[in-house]
């Protein structure tokens, strides 16, 4: 059935040709993924063969919509963005903030793919049907800030532009995408996919809308549901201090994780804490149709940043023994104008500090120094030097240089900021995610710390969180919605869908889909050859007890991990090797 | 014994306009016991979501000290 709310075109660029067609959306796919995430997925698994090389060109990238962008349902501002991960080799899709999806679907396209790859730098303007095509020479080796100013200048605001720095340029696997100057697709070296096609920049305008079948029902309900549900108290804190409140928060239940991954505690949180922060900010910043503006714009000497967020806060901060929120927000700006993701880059510079402090080599950065942490920075992005050993995360660097034990990522993904042995859940959480460690699958940290509902230092019953939470994640961002919106829920999430597409849709409907999703990411690693034994997380988790905090001297059983993943492979279907059979494949 | 109160989150509300709140709590007392005493019962709070004893998190049935300081959070969502 034709469902209203998607614009029902699809916009294929072949960046080889230079040529570009539109097909109609498959409509079965949408109804089964939704939009987002979920399609984005489905249609990679369609379109890809099996084993190509991420940075070839039978990658594809997907900039993805789903049929709540463009409307005025509140944190629907958001754009998926995915291809075949060159850091991990599995499927990657990220999420970034700003205006480019809703650009993008005013354009008129639920989706565009782009193929192939250019053979000399370009950059691509879709506005509404018209597709171009532009020499990128002046911009190729512009940092990403350099790039989008350039650009903007030249065709005004009404376009959004997504753009990659130097570490996307030189193919890095910790490289992101920006967008709006300080929104990010950041995992996995999606920058460096863009980077392969040549693609330096994309720019975006759409001048049409979104259809519903009955405009003032559906904007008056969404209304109300803005105002009892997102603008409520619960919320308050999205706006008020965005994700620093959880720096406190971490730091009290014993994750707030320090000096790469060996300790759980900062004593001086609340020297660069969500107060502190306050001082330096300029004012509140919001995504296209965002509800709650989370982003925290602040000015520190030179540095201009939208952020930074919890993440990068952490990973800059009390990883590295640095006490610094002007620090924080230097690397920040540093890492987003260099194309690169802040969690990697941040987890990559305390991995290589601790190699330094145990003497196994020296990459020229070390526990407490700033300076160098920034410099080595553009050595990654520009591979140079010492740098050049760093560019592509943890992973590649630590089978090279040894450390394999404290090189803290899961497929290739390096951890977020939540520390694992103060929150059992979170190291399955890690390991079972489809593009390697990813606190945005199933963020069990919620239950066993910030609700205290199930106990953070045991094993047992986790795979039945680490399922719900996953379902209820893959269909939320199937649908496009901000995770910071954390009060929604499968009813809303319905209602809304039921009203502007015109089609029924239920509670159990979500449920279905959000597992539907993640199995349909499983099945295209599965595919790559991917089983239980890469659902791994680093030994330091079964080896080193955790310093400091409430979490103080934890530490985790292989055997209780694995029974975490035994338990979670049981609720999903999947056989003992982590393996979807074929009767569950056939359904995707 | 007397401890220190401090509420983080939207349970802010519920001490509206104070850092903190010194309050005379019954010795040996549970972190419940003491909510209780400046008229809060967790589990009336839908949202409610983890104690702090002196910087580390604990049990809602963990005993005070003389002195400790006692943070209670709301829930926290998304990240």
């Amino acid at each position: 059935m034709i469902m209203s709310a998607y614009q029902n075109k699809v916009l294929r660029i072949d960046c080889t040709k230079q040529e570009t067609r539109t097909e109609p959306l498959n409509m079965e796919f949408a109804e089964k993924y939704v939009g987002s995430k979920g399609l984005a997925i489905r249609y990679m698994y369609e379109d890809m063969k099996p084993g190509i090389d991420p940075l070839g060109p039978e990658n594809n990238l997907y900039l993805t919509t789903g049929p709540m962008t463009g409307t005025p349902i509140p944190c629907s501002g958001k754009l998926s963005v995915a291809a075949k991960s060159p850091a991990t080799g599995t499927m990657n899709d990220c999420s970034i903030g700003g205006h480019a999806g809703i650009r993008l679907k005013f354009a008129g396209y639920d989706m565009v793919v782009f193929e192939g790859q250019m053979d000399k730098p370009t950059y691509i303007v879709i506005e509404d049907d018209k597709i171009s095509f532009h020499d990128a020479a002046d911009l190729w080796g512009k940092t990403s800030h350099e790039a989008e100013k350039a650009l903007i200048e030249e065709y005004g605001t009404e376009f959004s532009c997504l753009s990659i720095g130097p570490a996307g340029e030189n193919l890095n696997n910790i490289s992101c995408i920006n967008s709006d100057y300080y929104r990010q697709a950041g995992r996995g070296g999606i920058g460096a996919v863009m980077g392969s096609k040549k693609i330096k920049a994309i720019l975006i305008k759409g001048t049409q809308g979104v259809k519903v079948p009955n405009i003032k029902e559906t904007t008056d309900r969404i209304l109300e549901i803005f105002h009892e549900n997102c603008l409520s108290e619960d919320n308050e804190f999205v706006f008020d201090e965005g994700t620093y409140a959880f720096l406190e928060a971490c730091n009290d239940g014993g994750i707030l994780p320090a000096h790469n991954f060996s300790a759980a505690t900062d004593v001086n949180w609340d020297k660069y804490n969500g107060a502190v922060m306050k001082k330096y900010r300029l004012g509140k910043r919001g995504c296209g149709s965002c509800g709650l503006g989370c982003g925290n714009f602040m000015k520190v000497g030179d540095a201009i940043v939208e952020g930074p967020e919890y993440e990068t806060t952490a990973a800059s901060g009390p990883q590295c023994d640095i006490v610094s929120i002007e620090h924080n927000v230097r690397f920040n700006q540093v890492v987003d104008d260099l194309g690169m993701d802040s969690i990697s880059a941040g987890v990559t510079v305390a991995w290589a500090m601790e190699m330094a402090e145990k003497g196994i080599h020296d990459f020229g950065v070390h526990f407490g120094n700033e300076e160098e942490m920034i410099n080595i920075l553009y050595d990654m992005a520009y591979r140079r030097g010492e740098g050049a050993e760093l560019a592509d995360g943890v992973k590649v660097a630590s089978e090279k240089w040894g450390g394999t034990d404290f090189a803290m990522h899961s497929k290739g993904l390096e951890f977020p900021q939540y520390e694992p042995r103060g929150s059992f859940g979170m190291a399955a959480s890690y390991a079972v995610s489809d593009r390697g460690a990813c606190h945005m699958r199933s963020y069990t940290a919620n239950e066993e710390v910030f609700e205290a509902s199930c106990p953070p230092y045991t094993h047992e019953g986790k795979g039945q969180v680490l399922y719900d939470l996953g379902e209820f994640n893959a269909i939320k961002f199937s649908c496009c919605l901000c995770d910071l919106w954390g009060t929604v829920d499968y009813a809303i999430m319905a209602e809304l869908l039921t009203l502007i597409t015109g089609k029924e849709w239920t509670e159990e409907d979500m449920s279905t889909v959000g597992r539907r999703v993640l199995n349909i990411g499983r099945a295209f690693n599965q595919r790559e050859g991917f089983t239980r034994e890469h659902d791994t997380v680093p030994e330091r988790l079964f080896k080193d007890p955790l310093k400091g905090g409430p979490a103080d001297g934890q530490v985790m059983t292989k055997e209780g991990f694995q029974d975490m993943l035994s338990q979670y492979y049981e609720i999903m279907g999947w056989d003992e090797n982590g393996c979807l059979p074929q009767e569950l494949i056939d359904t995707l | 014994m007397k401890i220190k109160i401090t509420m983080r989150g939207t349970l802010k509300k519920y001490m509206p306009g104070e850092e903190y709140r010194i309050v005379e709590v019954p010795d040996n007392c549970t972190c419940d016991e003491a909510l209780q005493c400046i008229g809060m019962n967790y589990r009336e709070i839908p949202r409610f979501g983890f104690v702090v004893r002196n910087g580390k998190r604990c049990f809602i049935y963990d005993r005070l000290e003389e002195g400790d300081e006692l943070k209670a959070w709301s829930q926290v969502s998304g990240g």
